[in-house]
């Protein structure tokens, strides 16, 4: 009785706790319990690594700033040794973060965390100032000659208009087809690289452009490099192009991170400085985004959330947190419907795998493994070998059938057998030696029943999985995890009749 | 109807797997009492001083050093059986009948060397036939005589009488008889024959295969409502008495006949399965709900199995 109470209780304050967390995210943080709302807020880490002299260090990055029309904001370090301090600008707009240490040596590494989303009207933006001489690049020789006549080509097939202006030379550039062209190109890091020559050229051909740097912010990844753009003033606004494919680019998912000859980032007191950038997107009520991105120092449960892991370790955890819902998968299927599987949880390791291969794909993969093993396993049982040996040969057999299907794939030009080195080598082992043993022990009819159980609940895993409703749920609200942990619990303590069992019984109650 | 509800199970008592697990088998089968049961030899010697019948132990090999004196140690046996302590589903039982010169017989007549016997001695001490594949020791014991008065109830090999106890109270009884289908195993889901007994009278009550009714054996064609076990009292006596050496109170205890020696219990059980309540037409849990004001009487085993003889009976 005593145990029934305590469970009841524990039960009951996982389930106040967990969902009392998440409705107060989502009433008072603004977090969406549905994937499809308006605002995606970004979230943006810049990491910068270096190693360190031994003496002081100041390091300097330049911050995102507000363009088209993406807000940055709530610029932050996260977890660092260091001394930060922001600097602003004259509007009260973070330029660039500073971080200083008196002495610091070998490799150092400063995360630096930015937020964005985008706002449903433009932000304004100050028309430059007019094309000055200090804008002009001043070339020498057969540059100067070359730069003219260029420029007089591109005025003469494109007229005034400045995106058609920029289109024209990138076309030319990009072909480097024309002698003229060739001598530009050749010397273009006397005069600042391609870029700059770019922006030399049009400045000369009336038109103001300007370097960027920035990120599209469109997938989640990590390691990422900033993609260099030109912006050129149409006259109205600032337009995005691409001057590797002349093309012009929408400024709806760019952040702009770094304009113009402003450096990017400085390391003072070490060398082999890098940066690289990991983004991840979440989802916010449009109303709530600032309060969500701007406010999370002060609210201390999102400070314990994973919120506040390095980025690259939160897409980690997007996998991992569907995990626990596999295996709430499982426990359902085994304990209130009453499907056999074959070993506990090597069903949400396969719909793991199935993430990866696609479902059809990984089904067929692994019943080629499953069943070549099956049949090799079949000889080891005359060998009377012990356990750990007998599943070391098996687990021989299974990396050589991964190497067999790999092989055979390329060959004939199919890649997609690759994706059998997705499978887990040991669970797939275990899978075919519990398997040899059930169909030796009690016959082909329990490998069928168990082999399908593991197949059919992996699938139903696998559909959850990929569920972007749950999958959402799980992410953005990890506390919903206790409340998931009390029905594991409920569950553990349930003891009435599985579904099956309605079936099994059913001759018992059918004369009564 | 394809599917009952949970509602007319209740009604007949079915007790689920779930709530074997959860209540049965949780609430009263500590788990540091498993290895009584789960370690044959600590069984027997268990059954042994508390002056239950149970097949004689010759000996135990305990060390690879033990298997190189098997042959002086043996030489006096002609028929014995040679199992794993820990085994699990029948694997690694090795039964000797007789011998012919250096070599011994198997049932079938087959021959085994001397040294074929210690390889499976000492694969049984690796742990080829336990569970988990952990270190073992192989007992040696008498073969039991089987008494004749089951033959041709089953398709191969004889009968033994399981019997479910809770809180040492005999509640049912069954015997599994084996066929051709079921490929001489006693294995129930592979088609082997479940055959309820009367907990007053030792006599048949029901038998089903695979799920239904069946009145004659598929293969032998004998009627199994002549089947009935002599000297149940016995069997019923000695089971119960198994509760005072194990204390768990949700147990299965498997009883063969000897010809001479009567009643011997083989083997124990501590998760004893559910099939036995479609054999016997009842749900267990009528059984408990019976059992239950009787606990804390202190009662002895043959006042157990008065009580259940008497409130247990289902056929005249």
């Amino acid at each position: 009785m005593q145990t029934k109470t305590q469970l009841r209780l524990i039960i009951s304050l996982l389930i106040i706790v967990g969902l009392g967390a998440a409705i107060y995210k989502n009433q008072v943080l603004g977090f969406s319990f549905f994937p499809e709302t308006k605002v995606k807020v970004w979230t943006i880490e810049a990491k910068i690594e270096f190693m360190a002299d031994g003496g002081p260090v100041k390091v300097t990055l330049n911050s995102a700033d507000n363009s088209g029309n993406m807000v940055a904001l709530n610029q932050e370090t996260v977890g660092e040794k260091y001394l930060f301090s922001k600097e602003y600008n004259k509007a009260g707009d973070v330029t660039s973060g500073v971080w200083e240490k008196d002495s610091a040596e070998g490799k150092q590494v400063i995360f630096f965390r930015t937020s964005a989303y985008r706002m449903d009207e433009n932000i304004e933006e100050q028309p430059p100032a007019a094309i000055s001489d200090a804008d002009l690049i001043i070339f020498e020789g057969a540059s100067e000659k070359a730069a003219e006549l260029l420029v007089k080509q591109i005025k003469e097939s494109a007229g005034d208009e400045p995106l058609a202006l920029t289109q024209n030379l990138l076309n030319h550039l990009n072909a480097a087809e024309k002698q003229s062209v060739q001598v530009l190109l050749q010397n273009s890091k006397k005069y600042g690289g391609f870029l700059e020559l770019i922006r030399g050229l049009l400045a000369r051909a009336g038109v103001n452009v300007k370097k960027a740097q920035g990120l599209f912010l469109e997938t989640d990844s990590r390691g990422q490099k900033l993609d260099s753009m030109l912006l050129v003033y149409d006259n109205k606004k600032w337009q995005l192009v691409d001057p590797k494919t002349a093309t012009i680019r929408t400024n709806e998912n760019f952040l702009l991170w770094q304009s113009g000859n402003e450096p990017l980032f400085e390391v003072i007191g070490g060398k082999n400085s890098s940066v690289t950038f990991a983004t991840n997107s979440s989802k916010v009520f449009a109303s709530k985004a600032s309060i969500a991105a701007g406010k999370k120092s002060g609210a201390t449960l999102i400070d314990f959330s994973i919120y506040s892991l390095p980025l690259a370790e939160q897409n980690t955890f997007k996998l991992l947190l569907l995990i626990p819902l596999g295996a709430l998968v499982v426990v359902i299927l085994r304990n209130l419907v009453g499907v056999q599987t074959s070993g506990t949880f090597m069903p949400i390791l396969i719909a793991l795998t199935f993430l990866q291969t696609t479902l059809l794909w990984g089904l067929a993969l692994f019943l080629v493994v499953v069943s070549v093993g099956l049949v090799m396993r079949s000889y080891l049982s005359h060998l009377n070998l012990l356990l750990v040996p007998r599943i070391s040969a098996v687990l021989v057999f299974v990396i050589i059938i991964f190497v067999f299907i790999s092989v055979l794939s390329i060959k004939m030009d199919f890649e997609r057998g690759l994706q059998v080195t997705f499978f887990p080598m040991i669970i797939i082992s275990w899978t075919i030696e519990r398997m040899s043993v059930l169909w030796e022990e009690e016959g082909p009819r329990d490998v069928l029943i168990q082999g399908g159980g593991s197949l059919f609940t992996a699938c139903i895993v696998y559909l959850v999985m990929i569920n972007k409703f749950l999958g959402h749920l799980t992410y953005a609200f990890p506390e919903l995890l206790l409340v998931l942990l009390a029905i594991v619990l409920i569950i553990g303590s349930y003891s009435g009749y599985r579904l099956t069992e309605l079936r099994r019984f059913q001759p018992m109650t059918r004369e009564s | 109807m394809f599917l009952t509800t949970p509602g007319r199970l209740n009604k007949v008592g079915v007790v689920g797997m779930n709530k074997r697990n959860v209540v049965c088998i949780a609430r009263n089968n500590p788990r540091h009492l498993y290895p009584r049961v789960d370690n044959k030899l600590q069984t027997k010697i268990l059954a042994r001083d508390a002056g239950i019948k149970v097949p004689n132990l010759i000996g135990v090999v305990k060390t690879q050093g033990h298997v190189r004196e098997l042959k002086d140690f043996l030489a006096e046996d002609k028929a014995f059986v040679i199992k794993p302590a820990k085994g699990s589903g029948g694997k690694g039982i090795l039964v000797i009948t007789d011998r012919a010169g250096e070599d011994y017989l198997k049932p079938s007549g087959e021959r085994v060397s001397h040294q074929e016997l210690c390889k499976h001695a000492s694969n049984t001490l690796s742990g080829l036939f336990s569970l988990g594949g952990n270190n073992d020791v192989a007992m040696i014991e008498e073969l039991v005589d089987f008494d004749p008065v089951f033959d041709g109830f089953s398709y191969q090999g004889v009968p033994d009488i399981r019997i479910i106890l809770y809180k040492g109270y005999p509640v049912m009884a069954m015997t599994r008889l084996s066929t051709k289908d079921s490929d001489g195993k006693a294995n129930l889901h592979q088609g082997a024959v479940g055959l309820g007994i009367d907990i007053r009278t030792g006599k048949a009550l029901k038998a089903i295969q695979h799920g239904r009714p069946v009145t004659h054996h598929p293969d032998t064609e004998k009627e199994f409502r002549n089947f009935h076990v002599p000297k149940w009292s016995e069997f019923l006596e000695l089971s119960s008495r198994c509760y005072e050496i194990t204390e768990l109170g949700y147990l299965g205890a498997d009883i063969v006949l000897d010809a001479k020696k009567g009643a011997l219990v083989l083997e124990l059980n501590a998760r004893p399965g559910l099939a036995i309540q479609m054999a016997n037409g009842i749900g267990m849990q009528t059984r408990f709900d019976a059992v239950e004001p009787e606990v804390g009487k202190n009662r002895s085993p043959e006042e157990r199995v008065a009580f259940s003889q008497k409130h247990f009976g289902m056929t005249q």
